[in-house]
């Protein structure tokens, strides 16, 4: 399988740091082809510019040569898995800058004869999403988990309705002992091992 | 009537662009003072920096490039924002202002034995939110209107008990007519002239 791990942390000694490489590992080691965009360590640029909103409802939305790879790499991909540290109930802003910038019109999603948004995606079997929150579950569920939410929904409307969907979270991490970690991490490891 | 706005589209003559301006003309009639974070204008960081997420439980004078962000924020009693929402949420860069000036002992505060953040903004009475959504409102129900429960709930619990919150949205905005965006702007003109008046 070609598969895409999108990977947004600042810090190379983090928590997050350590979920990308168990899954990077877990997935090399069952022979697929990995593309990892580790956003932050390869600077991207988070907000989209006046010249791509100027293009966006354009022939060619994509004008920037880092979005355009990025956006090929999606659209052979089997699998996407999005990895993030939650912040204010949401994605950081360099992963809500991605989505905007490369999962344009042409790429994630075209308009039909009505102007409707119709699905690009269909080929992408799984849609993973790994996240840690520093709240408990309960108090997420009640601010509501907003990144999951667009990662497991909104997206839904660019990869159809026959994805499967995986959320793997590490809940209340400030509290967390060192064995929670390490058995999160495994749980990782084992479900990407697993992904087929 | 202190207003903070927070303005995030990267062209100024757009919709979005209009309906701040009139944010600006509304308080300007009803002489409410008014402070606003241009982000694209100001080209504000849209990425919390490595910097700045180990300094995340530290005070906020070790971060005094965002001094100024801060100071806005404890001073205003409404925080105005407009935003075209974008894959159901804030777009980048205003989503990296609430990731980078919600600081600690700003906007909340961590008592020793807590289970969980305390909220610090008690100055703010009332957030609104003026949006633009491409989409029908339907369609933004499915996907969860993440970004609206990102400002009512997830900011609001840092706010003044007694916060309230206004969403003024248009949907459907990609195949609007003139007529309908012009009725839209009305209806916001109306609701803020009542909210700034008080």
């Amino acid at each position: 399988m070609n598969v895409v791990v999108v990977f947004a942390h600042p810090s190379a000694d983090s928590f997050g740091q350590a979920i990308c490489s168990t899954a990077v590992s877990a997935l090399e080691s069952s022979g697929h082809n990995v593309s990892l965009m580790a956003l932050y360590q390869s600077h991207f640029t988070a907000a989209m510019s006046r010249e791509e909103w100027l293009a966006y409802h354009g022939d060619q939305p994509a004008i920037d040569p880092t979005v355009q790879s990025h956006g090929e790499l999606v659209r052979k991909a089997d699998a996407l898995i999005f990895i993030y540290p939650t912040w204010w109930s949401g994605l950081p802003s360099i992963m809500k800058g991605w989505l905007e910038r490369v999962l344009v019109s042409g790429v994630a999603f075209h308009f039909n004869k009505k102007d409707k948004v119709r699905p690009s995606l269909k080929q992408v079997r799984h849609l993973v999403g790994i996240s840690t929150y520093g709240s408990p579950h309960t108090y997420i569920t009640l601010m509501n988990d907003n990144g999951r939410r667009i990662i497991m929904r909104a997206l839904r409307v660019c990869t159809g309705w026959r994805t499967k969907r995986t959320w793997l979270g590490m809940y209340n991490m400030g509290n967390s002992t060192s064995e929670q970690r390490d058995e999160f991490l495994q749980r990782v490891h084992k479900t990407l091992r697993e992904l087929s | 009537m202190n207003i903070l706005l927070v303005f995030a589209h990267p062209n100024p003559a757009s919709f979005s662009g209009a309906l701040r301006d009139l944010v600006l003309s509304c308080a300007e009639k009803t002489s409410c003072e008014l402070r606003q974070h241009d982000l694209y204008d100001t080209e504000f960081s849209a990425a919390l920096s490595a910097n700045e997420w180990t300094l995340h439980r530290s005070a906020p004078d070790t971060k005094p490039h965002l001094a100024e962000f801060y100071a806005d924020l404890q001073w205003c009693d409404t925080l105005v924002f407009v935003y075209p929402t974008w894959w159901s949420g804030q777009p980048a860069i205003a989503k990296a202002w609430l990731d980078r000036v919600l600081a600690k002992d700003v906007a909340w505060t961590f008592p020793e034995g807590a289970s969980r953040i305390h909220g610090n903004l008690k100055n703010v009475k009332r957030i609104a939110a003026i949006t633009t959504h491409g989409s029908s409102k339907w369609v933004n129900v499915l996907e969860g209107e993440a970004g609206k429960r990102t400002l009512s709930r997830g900011l609001r619990v840092l706010c003044s008990w007694r916060c309230r919150f206004t969403w003024l949205a248009m949907y459907g905005v990609d195949n609007s007519t003139r007529y309908e965006r012009n009725k839209f702007t009305q209806q916001v003109e109306r609701r803020l002239m009542r909210m700034f008046h008080h």
